[in-house]
């Protein structure tokens, strides 16, 4: 760490490069909407946004603490005393939930554009924050920052099909995919344009090769691992699975669960409707479960543990320094303790000194009752409870072995959110423990 | 050949018809066709001569292959073998012809039955058999032509059954065999040779090695099984190095008043792998070797001193001095490797046993040492 005028020295060339793109994408933008669009009032808009992106350009430039823009320390204090695992989750829950209900409002072109600018302008305000730049610009993560504004971008452009074909299906007019399924050539059109994407991609990763060094690190040992020790970027969402599962479940049930889920949907899936064309409000159970699967359970995990898991897989604020030595209370106890010592105020069930296996299986057994029998409930009796209820309509439609498959798999997936919110409530390490067999739930 | 004996047939039919033409006697178109469609028929001269005086004669034989070549004429003209069938069912005496002539030893003898020839020669016509048959013969007059042995056409079956592999061997007889390559059964006792005569030229340096050795294939693969042999010894040689960098499973860590109380001595880390903490556990003063792996998914975690716990940086875990784990999802105490008292009084850690708490081991008395 060195001093926060160096900081900014390093940090405003790029600052003043990044405003400046804004600018010109800006200004780029009004002028379409000027000419092409006949939006005179929105090219207005963005044509001052771009002169006060070139006022922040030439700001970020000078490299003074004083004049590069930045977010007011307060800010910074607030939104890191405010972040933590369960405000974060629930967060970016809220988020998505409300991005999904008001999704006509958001697909607006204009909103969008919006929505774009203001972030690129927190990330570029939060760039002058050391400890943000430190963990964004680090060239691990910089192809994660790419990913989340580009997976943003292609959900935006499928709701916006998907919320386009909805309006017209409700009027009673075929999907937009069907008015135009012309028949394009492979060559030359796509041979074409996968050559230009081809040599596009090729310029750009040599380019990314040159500028952002390899993310090496010191030579490996068996006895030192490093502080926080990451996975790649793609297994992020595991890592932060085992934080609350024991890895043969983390590490191997669930993802196993995960490939074998996606493909079970072909055959689990009854609804005809949707086929080539986006749309929402046709499927909705689907679209919402694979939504929530991969945007909630594996996005939101990555980004958690990309830049918001520090040291000792500690929860940091996003202007937070990583320090090794923060200290955060996360005691946890199983559920056999919590049943036995804590409610019924009594030793946990332990098998006499000397005694045979059986007698130990047996006392294991009366010690994680309670576990298995939520465990059983959960899995057992839930699934006929629920085709008798909520989803009725699904049982009748998708039979026995299929209902079965389908809810014992989505049950499965729901483990993680509710093992989360367990942890974080009472905190809860295993709802069954049994170290001895290393099995643990 | 056979077309250029065809075409020659034709010429002689043309000009007996002719001569009929101009005797008076009347040819019917059918029987025209049938001569000029069927390769059969024109196919040895000796068909076309009994042919030619057909519409004289008519004899059953004779006609039976003309009246069939419509159905024949698509394929080559030639009858099929269920004509032929039905024809030999129908006409007695040419069916016993076709049967005989299939067998192949009875039918070298009967060209000389003028009568069944006929119908002899579509029965012979079949696919397989025919070409062999006629260019057999060929050869094998022309083999005994040069050998000046035998008289008459040799058919297969006389080949087959020739006494030449009782015959003394000769020269001629050797030329012959040359001469008609598809006899395969005299052949094949003629192999053996070459060896023989390899045996015979063997006397030289390359003989040298296969005397010794047998043969070049037992050199290279003796060679190959040799240095196999070897490169597995030196593999094996890698099993046991010189210098073995892995330190011992057994090694000291000096004497106990080296380890205060409430101490969490990190300097083995390193090295072996091993943190030695001197604590209370259940009312009894203990100095104890934890081994540095994660119960959970196996990292090293790290001593905070300040926290007074091992934390692991993968996931969180966390550990109190004792190894007990109280937070983050390790699901089981660390584990102890065994320690003791050496004879000279120094600490000595033994990695090859390892103590869990969950089962209990902690209360082995090779788990720790009390102060």
């Amino acid at each position: 760490m060195h001093s926060p005028e160096l900081f900014l020295k390093d940090v405003s060339g790029f600052l003043g490069g990044y405003y400046a793109a804004i600018a010109i994408a800006n200004a780029i933008a009004a002028l379409i909407l000027w000419q092409k669009k006949n939006q005179p009032g929105w090219a207005l808009v963005w044509t001052v946004f771009a002169g006060v992106m070139m006022v922040l350009c030439g700001l970020a430039l000078t490299g003074s603490p004083s004049l590069v823009p930045a977010l007011p320390a307060a800010v910074r204090a607030a939104v890191n005393a405010l972040s933590g695992p369960v405000i974060y989750t629930l967060g970016t829950t809220a988020l998505l939930v409300i991005l999904f209900v008001f999704r006509k409002f958001f697909v607006q072109p204009m909103v969008a554009w919006t929505i774009l600018n203001v972030s690129l302008l927190a990330m570029g305000l939060s760039m002058a924050d050391a400890n943000f730049a430190s963990i964004v610009m680090k060239p691990d993560n910089v192809p994660i920052v790419g990913l989340v504004f580009l997976l943003a971008f292609f959900t935006w452009v499928a709701t916006k099909q998907a919320v386009v074909n909805d309006e017209r299906i409700a009027r009673g007019e075929p999907p937009m995919e069907k008015l135009d399924d012309e028949k394009v050539l492979v060559w030359p059109d796509l041979v074409y344009t996968e050559l230009i994407c081809m040599v596009a991609v090729s310029a750009f990763l040599l380019a990314w090769a040159i500028l952002l060094q390899a993310p090496l690190e010191e030579p490996a040992s068996s006895v030192k691992t490093p502080n926080p020790s990451k996975a790649p970027w793609y297994f992020l969402g595991l890592q932060e699975m085992l934080v609350y599962f024991d890895p043969w479940y983390a590490g191997v049930v669930l993802p196993s669960l995960v490939i074998f889920g996606l493909m079970a949907i072909p055959y689990l899936d009854y609804n005809k409707k949707g086929n080539g064309y986006y749309s929402i409000a046709e499927r909705k159970f689907g679209y919402l479960t694979f939504q929530f699967g991969f945007l909630e359970l594996w996005i939101t995990l990555i980004i958690l543990g990309t830049f918001l898991r520090g040291p000792n897989w500690n929860f940091f604020g996003p202007f937070e320094y990583w320090s090794p030595y923060k200290v955060e209370v996360l005691n946890n106890v199983d559920l056999p303790q919590m049943f036995w010592v804590n409610l019924l105020d009594r030793p946990l069930p332990r098998p006499p000194q000397g005694a045979g296996a059986l007698t130990q299986v047996g006392y294991i057994l009366l010690r994680e009752a309670p576990g298995l029998l939520i465990m059983g409930a959960y899995l057992v009796l839930l699934p006929p409870l629920l085709a008798v209820t909520i989803f009725r309509g699904f049982f009748k439609k998708m039979g026995f072995i299929r209902y079965m498959v389908m809810m014992n798999l989505m049950l499965l997936m729901l483990t993680l959110p509710l093992k989360m919110i367990l942890r974080w409530t009472v905190n809860l390490k295993y709802i069954i423990s049994i170290p001895e067999f290393s099995l643990n739930f | 050949m056979a077309e250029r004996k065809k075409m020659s047939v034709a010429e002689i039919l043309a000009a007996a018809r002719a001569e009929k033409a101009g005797g008076g006697a009347k040819p019917t178109p059918a029987e025209e066709s049938a001569v000029s469609d069927s390769p059969e028929a024109a196919e040895s001269p000796a068909a076309a001569d009994s042919g030619a005086p057909k519409p004289a004669a008519p004899k059953p034989a004779g006609a039976k292959p003309a009246a069939k070549p419509a159905a024949g004429a698509a394929a080559g003209g030639r009858p099929s073998v269920k004509d032929i069938l039905a024809m030999a069912r129908k006409n007695q005496p040419a069916g016993e012809a076709a049967a005989v002539s299939a067998e192949k030893p009875a039918a070298a003898p009967k060209p000389a039955a003028p009568k069944p020839a006929a119908a002899a020669k579509p029965a012979a016509s079949k696919p397989a058999a025919a070409k062999p048959f006629t260019s057999l013969d060929t050869a094998s007059i022309l083999a005994s032509a040069r050998a000046a042995a035998k008289p008459g056409p040799v058919s297969k079956s006389d080949a087959s059954i020739s006494p030449r592999p009782e015959k003394p061997r000769s020269a001629p007889e050797k030329k012959a065999a040359a001469a008609a390559p598809k006899m395969p059964m005299p052949k094949m006792p003629a192999k053996p040779q070459p060896a023989k005569k390899a045996a015979v030229e063997g006397e030289d340096r390359r003989g040298f090695l296969e005397i010794a050795l047998g043969s070049f294939m037992a050199v290279g693969f003796t060679a190959l099984s040799v240095t196999g042999g070897l490169f597995t010894l030196g593999l094996a040689r890698f099993l046991f190095p010189n210098v073995l960098a892995e330190p011992p499973s057994r090694f000291k860590v000096g004497f106990k008043d080296g380890f205060p109380s409430g101490k969490v001595e990190t300097k083995f880390v390193a090295q072996y792998g091993v943190w030695v903490v001197n604590s209370e556990v259940q009312g009894q003063q203990q100095i104890y070797a934890l081994k540095t792996v994660c119960t959970h998914l196996g990292c090293t975690p790290n001593w905070l001193e300040a926290e007074q716990k091992f934390k692991c940086p993968c996931h969180g875990s966390g550990f109190y001095k004792d190894g007990v784990n109280f937070e983050g999802p390790a699901p089981r105490p660390l584990e102890r490797y065994a320690i003791k008292v050496a004879d000279d009084g120094q600490l000595e850690v033994d990695k090859s046993r390892t103590f869990q708490e969950e089962l209990g081991q902690w209360a082995d008395p090779s788990s720790f040492v009390t102060v």
